[in-house]
């Protein structure tokens, strides 16, 4: 019989320290403890198998060419309970809901900065802010109408926003994926519990595209903008115009004309398009503002979307609260706008632009992770624990030469979940994004992606890294 | 609604996976020939590289090789370097049809990607004679398949009729070839039989059903004609018969209904006019090998333009 346990260190998400199970995954664990070893596997081969002839795949890069991988995905899913979910549902809404006033504010009067809240250097050096954005409004004020933010727990339960994606989160297909997978895994299970569905998302999402259509449109022709069949995400992008029935464009497949709207190509000739959900990044939109060599976007794009003939989701521009030093306020972007504390935490942050918590970091330097702001892919980030004194010491020099440039987390042990590893089960470490809409209401995924580190030990979730995904159930308790 | 670009790939997906089922077709059926027949009848391989279009892209990769039975079918069947071969058609085919996952249905996204991947890891097992008709019977059984899958579950619209375009266009060339090559060539031997007055056992019955046989004909030819079979009587059954759906007439026929369904058609339908009109003149040719050869690089020169003008109508006006 499969033996299922936990390390004692470290928060289990689906067993308590004693080993027993936590109540909402009370009905999995004695399924788990039910089958043999050879029985559990048979399920993984059957659902890499099913992984294989649906072509759920991803890209990766290797000697300079795209190979498309089968998306690596465990069988056991991460349960947690509706309660518990309820909370960081509403957690996220408040969350987004004061990041889109804030995005809004920086490309209209500022008021957070003239108010003192938000350092305006900041803002100057921010790589994100786009002046081209300035003075647009977007339908309903919302600038970031997809986003992604990363979820992780520590090892005493609570429950963290590591960052958030505003830009073009990944993932949503493989919740999707996952949940019509694990059905067929755990068939059984789905019938003795309730479990949230997850398969309205894209209905909620075509309804939030409607929602921004320029000139009320009942019916707008929506399209999936991608930058090509050799994106990691294509699969996705390809996924999520099918569900909203909209159509996959890529940007020579469309064209602005003198009337300042969106056309696309057809075997009919030009045809308008009203709403854009674009994947591809706000620096290859439109050559003509801005990356003139890209080849992705489309000229004039940004013009129609500021004559207001064309939505675009997410907004040029809503990448500016999409950075570290950003992520590090948004609890006092919560408080400024709404009045209300943030309902989940972020990851204490401390920002080296402020003296004393500068000091702070240069005295605990060795138990803390410090992250230049501006950069992504790991780069320039120090893990304490883990560094030599003089490479604490060259990273104090950086710090003091430009403060603002730097912040600094406790390091934090990722919860576990079991996982099949080799036919054994054990802990692997895991995050979890949920996705968030906001149109003109808003709505959050029940659960999310839950990624898992693969190899022992690893934090590292990315699928390109060894990394592999679970289903997440939201499991009804009360 | 259908943008050209995928309009493109709908197209070239579906001549694809037509190519790489009537190739399997062929070799499948010269294979059931060769062995068939008596050695002496039939020594050579390499009326199938013709009838495939592949002589001159075989000869560059082999000019020093010998041509035998399995360079030639390791060329059409599985050599990743020739782009005419199963193996490459099919990857052509899937890397079209990736990028047409939320056109076709679900179910033939995955026929498609499952043929891929059997391709993929079994294309060698294609070329040992004794393995060879079940990798060839097997991918046959997929195309089947998914031509089940969007005939039965596919809106009409104008991504099928598209497909339907490409898979017509591509199925009457092969047709076009086997006729162009082989029953040329049969109908020259026989000419070189009767005029010397030698006796030399062709073998021109059996030769006339594995031709047949090479675009499945034989059998509906058979119940068509109830009668031993006839060269001149298979070629007409070929290229004109209105009832059986791999005939060139037939294809043309489909052509028509596609090109009348999907936009454009004022400017597109005059070039099956002239498709129509080569093909009935082809029929008039008489019985010489050489003229019959004529005759269907004609009606090949009538498929390009229709090929040509699916591209300019559909493509490159929205451009």
């Amino acid at each position: 019989m499969a033996h299922v346990r936990a390390q004692a260190d470290l928060w289990d998400e689906l067993l308590a320290p004693d080993g027993t199970p936590r109540p909402a995954a009370r009905e999995l664990i004695d399924q788990l403890a039910a089958l043999e070893h050879s029985e559990l596997q048979e399920r993984q081969t059957l659902a890499e198998l099913n992984i294989l002839t649906m072509g759920i795949t991803f890209t990766v890069y290797s000697d300079g060419r795209g190979i498309d991988r089968a998306w690596p995905f465990d069988i056991i899913p991460r349960v947690i309970a509706a309660s518990e979910w309820r909370r960081v549902e509403a957690g996220l809404t408040q969350r987004l809901r004061a990041v889109n006033m804030f995005i809004d504010d920086l490309y209209h009067e500022q008021r957070i900065v003239a108010d003192g809240v938000f350092p305006a250097d900041l803002l100057e050096h921010s790589k994100n802010f786009r002046p081209e954005c300035v003075g647009a409004s977007p339908v309903h004020g919302v600038w970031a109408h997809i986003s992604g933010s990363d979820l992780v727990r520590d090892a005493d339960g609570t429950m963290y926003v590591l960052e958030d994606n505003l830009r073009v989160p990944s993932g949503v297909s493989y919740v999707l994926e996952n949940r019509a997978i694990s059905k067929r895994v755990f068939a059984d299970l789905f019938a003795k519990q309730s479990i949230l569905p997850v398969d309205s998302y894209t209905d909620e999402l075509n309804r939030m595209l409607v929602s921004i259509a320029p000139d009320g449109i009942s019916n707008p022709t929506i399209a999936v903008l991608t930058p090509g069949i050799f994106n990691s995400a294509y699969f996705e992008h390809s996924f999520l115009a099918q569900r909203l029935g909209a159509v996959l464009v890529e940007g020579a497949d469309l064209v602005v004309a003198d009337d300042d709207c969106v056309y696309m190509r057809t075997i009919s000739g030009l045809e308008r398009v009203h709403v854009i959900y674009r994947r591809i990044d706000d620096a290859f939109l439109d050559p003509e503002v801005f990356r003139p060599d890209s080849v992705l976007g489309v000229p004039g794009l940004m013009r129609s979307w500021k004559a207001g003939k064309v939505a675009i989701a997410n907004a040029p521009g809503a990448g500016v609260a999409d950075d570290k030093v950003v992520y590090a306020w948004v609890p006092d972007i919560i408080r400024y706008y709404l009045g209300e504390e943030p309902l989940i935490a972020n990851v204490p942050t401390y920002r080296c632009h402020y003296p004393d918590e500068r000091q702070y970091v240069i005295d605990h330097i060795d138990e803390l992770v410090v992250k230049p702001a501006n950069e992504s892919g790991g780069y320039g980030l120090l893990i304490g624990d883990r560094a030599t004194r003089s490479e604490l010491d060259a990273h104090i020099a950086l710090i003091e030469a430009d403060p603002r440039n730097w912040v600094a987390q406790p390091i934090l042990s990722l919860s576990t979940v079991p996982t099949l590893c080799d036919g054994e089960i054990e802990p692997r470490h895991v995050d979890l994004r949920p996705f968030i809409l906001s149109g003109a209401t808003s709505y959050v995924t029940a659960g999310g992606l839950t990624r898992v580190a693969l190899r022992k030990g690893s934090l590292v979730v990315n699928s390109s890294q060894g990394g592999g995904s679970k289903d997440t159930w939201i499991v009804e308790d009360e | 609604m259908l943008l050209s670009r995928v309009a493109d790939n709908l197209y070239w997906g579906a001549r694809y996976l037509e190519r790489a089922e009537d190739t399997a077709r062929l070799v499948r059926s010269y294979t059931e020939l060769v062995i068939d027949l008596p050695t002496s009848a039939l020594s050579t391989w390499e009326p199938l590289l013709a009838v495939a279009g592949s002589s001159d892209a075989f000869q560059q990769q082999h000019a020093d090789a010998p041509v035998g039975e399995l360079p030639i079918v390791r060329h059409l069947v599985a050599d990743q370097h020739h782009p005419g071969s199963i193996t490459s058609s099919v990857a052509f085919a899937r890397e079209n049809l990736r990028t047409t996952r939320e056109i076709i249905p679900r179910e033939a996204w995955q026929t498609v990607n499952d043929l891929s991947l059997y391709v993929g890891s079994n294309a060698a097992s294609g070329v040992e004679r004794r393995s060879r008709a079940r990798f060839l019977g097997h991918l046959i059984g997929e195309c089947q398949q998914l031509d089940g899958v969007l005939t039965t579950v596919m809106n009409r619209d104008d991504a099928y009729e598209l497909w339907r375009l490409g898979q017509s266009i591509e199925r009457a060339d092969m047709t076009t070839r086997v006729v162009g090559v082989r029953a040329a060539a049969l109908l020259a031997a026989e000419q070189q039989v009767g005029a010397d007055g030698s006796m030399t056992d062709i073998h021109d019955d059996v030769q006339w059903m594995g031709l047949l046989r090479s675009v499945s004909a034989l059998q509906m030819y058979q119940r068509a004609t109830r009668g031993p079979i006839d060269g001149r009587a298979a070629v007409r059954f070929l290229l004109l018969d209105p009832m059986f759906p791999r005939s060139v007439a037939s294809c043309a026929t489909r052509i028509r209904e596609a090109l009348g369904r999907l936009p454009r058609s004022k400017r597109t339908l005059p070039v099956v006019d002239e498709l129509e009109r080569v093909l009935q003149a082809s029929a008039a040719v008489g019985e010489d090998g050489a003229s019959l050869d004529r005759a269907m690089e004609d009606v090949q020169v009538a498929l390009a333009a229709v090929n040509d003008v699916v591209h300019e109508a559909f493509v490159r006006s929205s451009v």
